[in-house]
């Protein structure tokens, strides 16, 4: 990175831990701290729930999942606009009613405390090594590709942000949250706009969005769904499993993950709650598609400019250094090879487009998919001399494509803008999680069992402490991270694992008036083992296990209720 | 007060009906979108 870079990046980071700082000042009470006073608009609400929600590896991830798989990874929001509806009808009201501070305390309300608990401890595991994976994970794609130390890179990645969640509480994440937003959105359309820009100058933008169509890098909406395929239920996004499983997901997330909830909980009425929670669920859906966008731009991009093989040039440097450097080699200098033929074949298709010649059109288009096709040989050739040299090799470069891009094309000082945006877009959604670890950790477990009758101050100072404790738990979750291997994707699907069940138990709590807390706590519990044992047989896509999840807990309630009555009947 | 009541709860249908509807409109507009560069 040259000087200007890193002066952009400094300053960047700096004016926004100086900002969460002077916003901090004023709280010194529980109420001040968790939930802002109540004191926040829909406007601070929609870009708190966005800055929570998109975190550094959404950057990162969706151009690199636009690149390899197209732009379908949109379908995954379209349950989010539901789930608003549902939350607003449902959830908001009850909520905002009971004043509560976290999403558990209302279930010790409407069930008991064993299950609040239950779910609060849920919560705090997958929570807690989410948000030390959400650490690791782009702060290992920065250092690869910059050959910074991962351990300084997880400080800073973990670290700074810290300074101003303990000090200022939920007030400081929401304003910094806006900052970091804004600067987000700067970093994208400048990154979009230099895709476009950096085209040869005969292929406009539109021209790119042919090419990428033709490639089946626009393929937004996927209506099929091939029964004579034997893993079809295994495919992530459809239009199905995106209305059906997203709604499920987002309606957990949204509606009983405290790092959300935490975050609609601080508005000033449940007017301004709903308000944007609704004008998320609007903005997501065209947000996700334009960052896609960008990634099908970039794979525009490298059909008129050389592409690697492997995008994670570390590995290939690793590679490179081992007896399989030969084979990897001729790899390389064979994807070069097509690369060219690719590039002649792509401005054919561009002045095929342009004179309107539809034979022309196919014909080009069906060699070009036949030199992906090739193209794709190849890396997979490339990837199995890295398993061969080292067989701990990372061998998915996803997530390093966009990166690559900016680092290897864009002018000096954009880089520096997009490597903090990639810092920023990680510090909101983990000061959020740290924040919400806190409360539950505060107001669920210490005030609620461990240490009951104390003064606001006692409470107020704990908090604080929580927040930086918790803070340490992730950064040393990071730290340990590069040792758990394959481990990491388990921990990623983690969330699946554990939402469906807590959405149950909610979903009972408000639908299903008649059954108690003892048959929804048994049948959390057992939801629960049945949900694992489904994720480790591996017969279905995750995004299903939500679903699963929770119509088990609510099927389970609902017999074991049936049961605790005819248990009760005879006295 | 009951009637001030309804007619938010009226007010708060016609914005779900926008979202969902908006979310339609979206998904028609993607459907053309993939079918014109496919």
């Amino acid at each position: 990175m040259s000087i200007l870079d890193w002066f952009v990046l400094i300053i960047t980071l700096l004016a926004v831990i100086t900002y969460g700082i002077y916003k901090s000042k004023s709280e010194k009470t529980l109420d001040g701290y968790f939930k802002s006073s109540n004191s926040m608009s829909w406007f601070l609400i929609l870009l708190s729930i966005m800055g929570t929600q998109a975190s550094a590896i959404t950057f990162l991830s969706a151009p690199g999942q636009a690149y390899t798989d197209g732009m379908r990874f949109v379908q995954y929001y379209f349950g989010l606009p539901l789930a608003m509806v549902v939350l607003c009808v449902t959830f908001i009201p009850i909520y905002h009613k009971l004043k509560v501070y976290t999403a558990y305390e209302f279930l010790e309300q409407r069930f008991d405390l064993k299950t609040r608990a239950l779910a609060s401890v849920l919560f705090l595991i997958q929570r807690a090594l989410s948000t030390g994976i959400s650490i690791y994970a782009p702060s290992i794609i920065l250092s690869s590709l910059l050959g910074w130390n991962i351990y300084y890179t997880n400080l800073v990645m973990g670290g700074f942000l810290i300074i101003y969640t303990v000090s200022g509480g939920t007030k400081a994440v929401t304003y910094t949250q806006m900052q970091q937003l804004l600067i987000v959105f700067i970093g994208m359309f400048l990154a979009g706009y230099m895709v476009v820009h950096m085209l040869p100058p005969n292929v406009s933008f539109y021209d790119a969005l042919h090419v990428a169509g033709k490639m089946g890098k626009l393929n937004v909406i996927e209506t099929k769904i091939d029964v004579t395929d034997s893993h079809w239920w295994k495919d992530k996004y459809n239009i199905w499993s995106g209305l059906i499983g997203g709604f499920f997901l987002a309606l957990s997330y949204f509606g009983t993950d405290q790092s959300q909830v935490g975050r609609y909980l601080t508005a000033k009425n449940t007017k301004e709650s709903r308000i944007g929670l609704l004008m998320n669920g609007l903005v997501k859906v065209p947000m996700q598609f334009l960052i896609l966008m960008v990634g099908s731009l970039v794979f525009v991009f490298y059909m008129f400019y050389q592409s690697p093989v492997f995008f994670n040039q570390k590995e290939v440097e690793k590679v490179l250094a081992t007896d399989y450097k030969t084979s990897f080699i001729n790899l390389q200098a064979k994807n070069d090879s097509l690369n060219n033929i690719k590039q002649i074949q792509t401005h054919q298709l561009v002045d095929a487009i342009h004179q309107k010649n539809d034979i022309q059109i196919r014909n080009t288009q069906a060699s070009l998919k036949e030199i992906d096709k090739q193209t794709k040989v190849i890396r997979a050739d490339a990837v199995a001399v890295m398993k061969k040299a080292d067989k701990t090799a990372d061998t998915n470069d996803t997530n390093y494509i966009f990166l690559y891009f900016v680092v290897q094309n864009l002018p000096r000082g954009l880089i520096g803008l997009l490597i903090a945006m990639i810092f920023l877009a990680a510090w909101g959604s983990i000061a959020a999680a740290l924040n919400s670890l806190a409360s539950t950790t505060v107001i669920d477990l210490y005030k609620r069992m461990w240490v009951k009758e104390q003064t606001e101050t006692h409470y107020f100072k704990a908090s604080r402490w929580f927040t930086f404790g918790w803070g340490l738990f992730c950064i040393a979750t990071a730290m340990f991270a590069s040792k758990l291997g394959s481990l990491i994707e388990a921990v990623n699907v983690l969330g699946s694992l554990f939402y469906g069940t807590i959405l149950g138990i909610f979903l009972v709590a408000f639908y299903m008036k008649k059954v108690g807390g003892k048959a929804v706590f048994y049948a959390a519990v057992t939801t629960e083992v049945f949900v694992i044992a489904i994720y480790i047989a591996d017969v279905i896509s995750f995004l299903w296990l939500n679903v699963i999840g929770c119509l088990l807990v609510m099927g389970f309630a609902f017999v074991l209720q049936k049961l605790l009555q005819n248990k009760k009947a005879p006295y | 007060m009951q009637e001030e009541k309804l007619s938010t709860s009226k007010k708060w249908r016609n914005v779900y009906v926008l979202v969902i509807g908006t979310l339609v409109l979206l998904i028609i507009f993607f459907y053309f979108f993939t079918k014109q560069f496919a």
